[in-house]
């Protein structure tokens, strides 16, 4: 049955939210702070692995003169002068500036502002596509060749790996459950995770993890321990949590599950902004939903699927809270639910009213 | 509507939902023939087309007869107002003695705001703040004179934003007070796509009025449905010649609006606010967030489960609104509430207004006398005050029509439907504790009603929509109600929740401990909630 028929036969399908499986072509940012060297260029094509930027840490205030007749422009590049060299151009720089140079942020009495880092980190691009923006400071924005599919927040750095389903949709990964053979894979967990497993997986080198629902004091502690990771002098590759869903657990949608399963063994990555996971793989092509499937996006119930029947219009719920309704045929059987806990699915994205 | 349709559609398309209203002409005056609201996603056309089917399946006639048809939707004409996700200011100055003030502007003016002043932050902390990308424009002022604490930061400062300017040429850049003498640094203003604004100084009283405006201006699109609501409510104000105040808690914003009768003034007075952190559940609920929301929560939740719950209403604002998900939305829409009235501190007298009208989706699942207590147990101010709640949403949409006339016009026609009455809330100040401290006799059509007034409790008295009585007080030592006194008759009107006397403390005090709190917020929020049971 076709999303008009559903409609015009008065089912009232169109008053469900719907949830695009897959979007082409999205704009992936990568943010950037002052100090941090762009590598690239607006308009060039980068592939998987190509140097986005070179990130600083620990990047300082310095100040810096430019050589005479030289004209300066915030965000440009600051390169202190081979030692030895004298004359009039002779930048004065102090501090770690002195040694790896840095970008220029402010004219500031007769010199500039300087913001100079150590430690450089290089950014690879973990897709393939065409950079469409580059601000100095502030980010790279790259659009990325293939299509994604969205989650609701990712959460380390934008990482890259085969992709492998670890378990079901409505199951969990626990720390038993993983070891070094898995090791540069992007995994799929089911419906939670905890922050001891992905601290796990982080150290036993997998690239990612994708997850229907991530709860808040496991978030926390896994932000917590990104950040220590962060800091530390020799760190990790970079690691990614993409959550689809929310906060709390339920299955991975049915649809989304095909098409992972379809994806298992190929190269995927995980972008944190906009959070998704993407694939360039034209041979990949997931089915299309059932029309009338729903599921159940949030609540005790959170990840339920089942038929759509009919819309039923207003009607009391728990504690006498009246809301829109519709009837749903799931496995145990038909049940009245409120239209707002409802999503559909569509392939491709939904056209804008 | 300039075209005299016989029937409109009000749409207000908000980032979490889509309330369509349809209006039309019968028997020579503007009703409200049915409102429906949907998730946002899902698009207001739909909502407008399920409404005009509903109608067409009700009652065909009448669908004729103020000329409406499913299959010529787009003919119908619609008055829309929608809202969208905050935009976010970098607001920067000298010392936090002048920051405040600006920032206390921003926050009142519907912008998401993050600061830092050069007495906190050195210039690269403050480079990073101002090429935030989430940032889309720059407040950055001064005193007017610039006070001797940020005097000697400010050539410094504007240096640092007018380079940050030059980086990001698509920043709408503000300059207040004295910085406006720095506009030289922007270069050639007219050339980027940005704009560079002047501003009024704003200053610990004045909060630089003018400066607001600009702000206000900015931050909301002039098809805004918080910015038309407020128009409406002083329209309201203006009719009924009464003060009214407006607070809506929505998904991205809370908005506060105080109007005043203009009793023979050109400019209507009206005082306002759109506060987004008052929005009903921020994107990344802090602990602060969290304490409030605990702390009017009738759910047995610890902070994690909480966090949780509030993320997901976050995600999927329609999902879960039935059971303990109607409590939810009441406690996070009693904290944000607070969150408003404490950002918006000092914009009204302490005097209760006439009218209170309740807006948005924090309030759209409880039933009415509930809603009328979780406004109540918030908006604590000695006096007796009338409740409503816009239940379709037509406050923006009408706000949003241009002509003043045409506008009073449809209000007026729509005066009956526009509101839900929720009731009237009685709430005398500075009660002694004891058995109790006097007696009210209600003199209703239906006969008088006596009560003994028992401090620290609520009395409900039924009195229906529409329906109107004389409140008289008896106490036995004096109280704040409006004035000081013993003795009060007040006139007071019927609705969902009939009337309401509130003789909790002012402002209201609960058990420290949570269990307790719990409970007694459980026993006060169950003795009005008819169907809590089911």
């Amino acid at each position: 049955m076709s999303d008009r028929a559903v409609a015009a036969n008065g089912l009232g399908l169109d008053l469900v939210t719907v949830r695009p499986l897959l979007e082409e072509a999205i704009d992936v940012r990568f943010a950037l702070a002052p100090g941090d060297r762009v590598i690239v260029e607006d308009g060039a094509s980068v592939t998987v692995g190509a140097p986005l930027a070179e990130r600083y840490r620990d990047t300082v205030l310095t100040e810096a003169s430019l050589p005479e007749g030289t004209e300066g422009r915030p965000g440009a590049r600051w390169t202190p002068p081979e030692p030895g060299r004298r004359g009039p151009g002779r930048p004065v720089g102090r501090g770690q500036g002195r040694r790896s140079g840095g970008e220029l942020l402010f004219p500031w009495r007769h010199g500039w502002r300087v913001a100079s880092g150590e430690h450089g980190e290089p950014l690879d691009s973990p897709v393939t596509g065409i950079v469409r923006e580059v601000i100095p400071g502030v980010h790279i924005i790259v659009r990325a060749a293939g299509r994604a599919v969205r989650g609701i927040v990712a959460l380390g750095g934008a990482a890259r790996g085969r992709l492998q389903l670890a378990a079901g949709p409505s199951g969990e990964l626990r720390p038993g459950g993983l070891d070094v053979g898995l090791a540069d894979t992007i995994l799929v967990v089911g419906a939670r995770v905890d922050a001891e497993t992905l601290t796990r997986a982080r150290a036993m080198g997998v690239r990612g993890i994708v997850v229907a629902g991530l709860s808040s004091k496991e978030r926390r502690d896994f932000l917590a321990s990104e950040a220590r990771q962060r800091a530390a002098l020799h760190r990790l590759p970079p690691f990614a949590v993409l959550v689809l869903d929310g906060a709390v657990r339920r299955s991975i949608a049915g649809p989304v599950v095909g098409l992972l399963e379809a994806l298992e063994g190929r190269e995927v990555a995980i972008v944190t902004d906009p959070p998704a996971l993407v694939f360039d793989e034209p041979d990949v092509e997931p089915a299309a939903p059932p029309i009338d499937l729903v599921r159940v996006r949030s609540g005790a119930d959170a990840g339920r699927e089942g038929r759509w029947i009919a819309s039923l219009g207003p009607r009391r719920f728990e504690h006498g809270v009246l809301l829109e309704a519709a009837q749903v045929r799931f496995a145990e059987g038909p049940a009245v639910v409120p239209i707002g806990d409802l999503e559909r699915f569509s392939l491709g994205p939904v056209r804008a009213e | 509507m300039t075209r005299d349709p016989r029937a409109f559609f009000a749409l207000d398309t908000g980032a979490a939902t889509a309330s369509a209203a349809l209006v039309a002409r019968l028997a020579g005056r503007w009703r409200l023939l049915g409102a429906l609201a949907l998730p946002a996603a899902v698009g207001g056309e739909v909502a407008c087309r399920t409404l005009l089917e509903r109608l067409v399946g009700a009652d065909p006639g009448m669908a004729a007869a103020v000329g409406v048809d499913p299959a010529a939707l787009d003919r119908i004409p619609t008055v829309a107002v929608r809202s969208g996700p905050p935009r976010q200011v970098a607001v920067v100055a000298g010392s936090e003695r002048a920051l405040a003030p600006l920032a206390r502007s921003a926050v009142r003016a519907g912008w998401s705001v993050r600061q830092g002043s050069a007495a906190t932050l050195d210039p690269l902390a403050m480079s990073r703040l101002l090429l935030d990308p989430g940032v889309d424009a720059i407040l950055a002022g001064a005193g007017d004179p610039p006070g001797a604490d940020e005097r000697g930061a400010l050539p410094e400062l504007a240096a640092l934003v007018a380079a940050v300017a030059e980086r990001r040429p698509d920043l709408t850049i503000v300059l207040a007070g004295a910085l406006t003498d720095e506009l030289a640094r922007f270069g050639d203003v007219a050339s980027r796509p940005g704009e560079v604004l002047l501003g009024a100084a704003a200053t610990a009283s004045a909060d630089g009025h003018g400066l607001g405006e600009l702000l206000s201006e900015l931050a909301l699109p002039p098809d805004d449905s918080r910015r038309a609501a407020i128009v409406g409510v002083t329209t309201l104000a203006e009719m009924t010649a009464r003060r009214v105040e407006y607070v809506e808690i929505g998904f991205d914003a809370g908005v506060r609006a105080v109007a005043d009768p203009t009793l023979g003034r050109d400019e209507p007075a009206v005082q306002s606010a759109v506060v987004t952190a008052a929005a009903l559940a921020p994107p990344e609920p802090d602990d602060a967030v969290l304490d409030r929301v605990l702390g009017w929560s009738t759910l047995n939740l610890d902070r994690h489960r909480l966090r949780d719950r509030l993320r997901e209403l976050r995600i999927n604002p329609w999902a879960g609104a039935a059971g303990d998900g109607a409590a939810l939305r009441l406690a996070a829409g009693r904290a944000a509430l607070g969150r408003l009235m404490d950002a918006t501190e000092g914009m009204h007298g302490s005097a209760a207004p006439d009218l209170v009208v309740a807006g948005g989706g924090a309030w759209a699942v409880a039933p009415g006398p509930v809603v009328t207590l979780a406004l109540a147990d918030v908006l604590r101010r000695p006096g007796a005050t009338q409740y409503a709640y816009d239940h379709a949403r037509l406050l923006g949409p009408l706000g949003s029509i241009a002509d003043p006339d045409e506008r009073r016009s449809v209000l007026a026609d729509l005066a009956d439907d526009l509101l839900v009455p929720l009731g009237s809330v009685i709430t005398p100040a500075g009660l002694r504790h004891g058995r109790s401290v006097g007696r009210l006799v209600l003199h209703a059509e239906s006969g008088d009603t006596e009560l003994d007034l028992v401090p620290g409790g609520l009395e409900l008295v039924d009195l229906a929509p529409g329906q109107t009585a004389v409140a008289d007080f008896r106490f036995r030592d004096s109280v704040r109600l409006g004035g000081k006194g013993r003795q009060f008759e007040v006139e007071v009107a019927g609705g969902l929740g009939g009337l309401l006397v509130d003789l909790r403390d002012v402002p209201l005090k609960l058990p420290e401990r949570h269990d307790r709190r719990r409970e007694q917020l459980e026993a006060w929020q169950a003795s009005l909630w008819a169907g809590l049971d089911q």
